[in-house]
């Protein structure tokens, strides 16, 4: 990078007033958004931007007086202008710069009239709220538009949650003999009482017995598409993770897979049976705790 | 990509009652979804385009009105000079001169 000195073109001893206003004087000459059609302007605003906001920070600006830091530190300003998008069909484009040349011109009044022909309707925003299996599933669901009209959303298996469905033409209509603009609908996806989604992947903690666990058992276990038997190993325990292949999100080519954690639940209500087994049985070696406590 | 009201707010680091402004004195003209504004991000660029000149480029309330209306008239005039240069040259996406020269095959 440049010295920052020499990009507002100021003297090292330059206050932080003198170092302001070459700034402001910079700035007004090269500001990219009023320079639209400047490319390099962009570059030059960039390196006075950054070496003013470099040299306005007193603590780096004495730093890099006493050669403790070189200007590389100072930080680009936002990338993007104004003049990027000014160009992409902007409710802000005014036609008052040039509207009686093509009042008058008939070669110009032409092109314009043919533009504006084919100018596109605006596009229409909308949110959906998709139920958790739906959005795994895939489903169509229909939207009420604030003018009475309706509106059918096709969702695709696997939609994701803040995805945005674009449909050609359901959109404002033009004003001239264009086409349609886009509806836009935001999907969100409605949390599910026991699925959770991890990219393509489900996780589902499963509540098991003891005797599931201990024993080992073919359980019937819900996923996205209905139950199916699990086979629970002998001697399985809370968090126990156990993987049903493709039985998670449909993604290109297959489906991600249902994650079930297994989690023992004592029984709730009394059982004197096994309290008197508990309190009888005390194997050596059983101490979850082992490690623990010193 | 579609800016939420609030996201807008914290990204063009403005308060609500200066988005009300802006909006009601048409510099910004966000879209409106079923129940809120919706934001673009050439609606944010334009608000940091307002920040800048307010902030940076010295231009009071009265100015940037101003301002904004001569820079939207520069880009209507781009634009119809991109759409004159096109149907000039048929229907060949318009370079911008310069850019076309560096994409050339260099002969050594």
């Amino acid at each position: 990078m440049e010295d920052p000195y020499d990009s507002l073109g100021v003297a090292r001893t330059a206050t932080q007033d003198e170092i302001r206003k070459a700034y402001l004087r910079l700035a007004k000459k090269l500001h990219p958004d009023l320079n639209p059609g400047d490319k390099a302007s962009e570059t030059r605003f960039k390196a006075v931007a950054s070496a003013y906001d470099f040299l306005s920070d007193a603590e780096k600006r004495r730093r890099f007086d006493a050669g403790e830091i070189d200007a590389s530190g100072a930080e680009a300003r936002h990338e993007k202008y104004y003049r990027d998008y000014a160009s992409q069909g902007q409710p802000y484009a005014s036609a008052s710069g040039y509207a009686d040349f093509a009042d008058t011109d008939d070669f110009l009044s032409e092109i314009f009239r043919q533009q504006a022909r084919r100018a596109r309707g605006s596009d229409l925003h909308y949110s959906l709220a998709v139920a958790f299996l739906d959005a795994v599933n895939g489903a169509t669901q229909r939207i009420t538009l604030p003018n009475g009209g309706s509106l059918d959303v096709t969702i695709a298996p696997g939609v994701h949650h803040g995805q945005v469905l674009r449909l050609r033409g359901k959109g404002a209509p033009a004003p001239g003999e264009g086409k349609a603009g886009d509806a836009l609908v935001e999907i969100s996806i409605r949390p599910h009482p026991f699925f959770t989604r991890h990219g393509d992947n489900i996780h589902l903690d499963l509540p098991v017995t003891f005797a599931e666990a201990v024993l080992g058992a073919e359980i019937k276990t819900p996923t996205p598409t209905g139950p199916v038997m699990l086979k629970a190993p002998k001697g399985s325990n809370t968090g126990t993770v156990l993987r049903l292949k493709g039985k998670g999100v449909p993604r290109d080519g297959g489906r991600g897979d249902l994650l079930v954690k297994l989690k023992i639940m004592a029984p709730t209500e009394a059982n004197p049976e096994l309290d008197a087994f508990l309190t009888s049985w005390a194997p050596a070696n059983y101490d979850p705790r082992r490690g623990m406590l010193t | 990509m579609i800016i939420t009201k609030l996201d807008f707010l914290v990204r063009a680091a403005i308060d609500h009652r200066t988005l009300v402004l802006w909006i009601e004195e048409e510099w910004l003209i966000p879209g409106r979804a079923a129940d809120d504004l919706v934001f673009s991000e050439a609606d944010l660029a334009r608000a940091r385009l307002i920040r800048d000149l307010t902030d940076d480029l010295g231009v009071n309330a009265e100015g940037v009105g101003v301002a904004l209306h001569l820079l939207d008239q520069i880009h209507g005039l781009r634009e119809a000079m991109a759409e004159v240069l096109k149907s000039i040259h048929g229907s060949e996406a318009v370079q911008i001169p310069g850019a076309s020269r560096s994409s050339k095959p260099r002969q050594d």
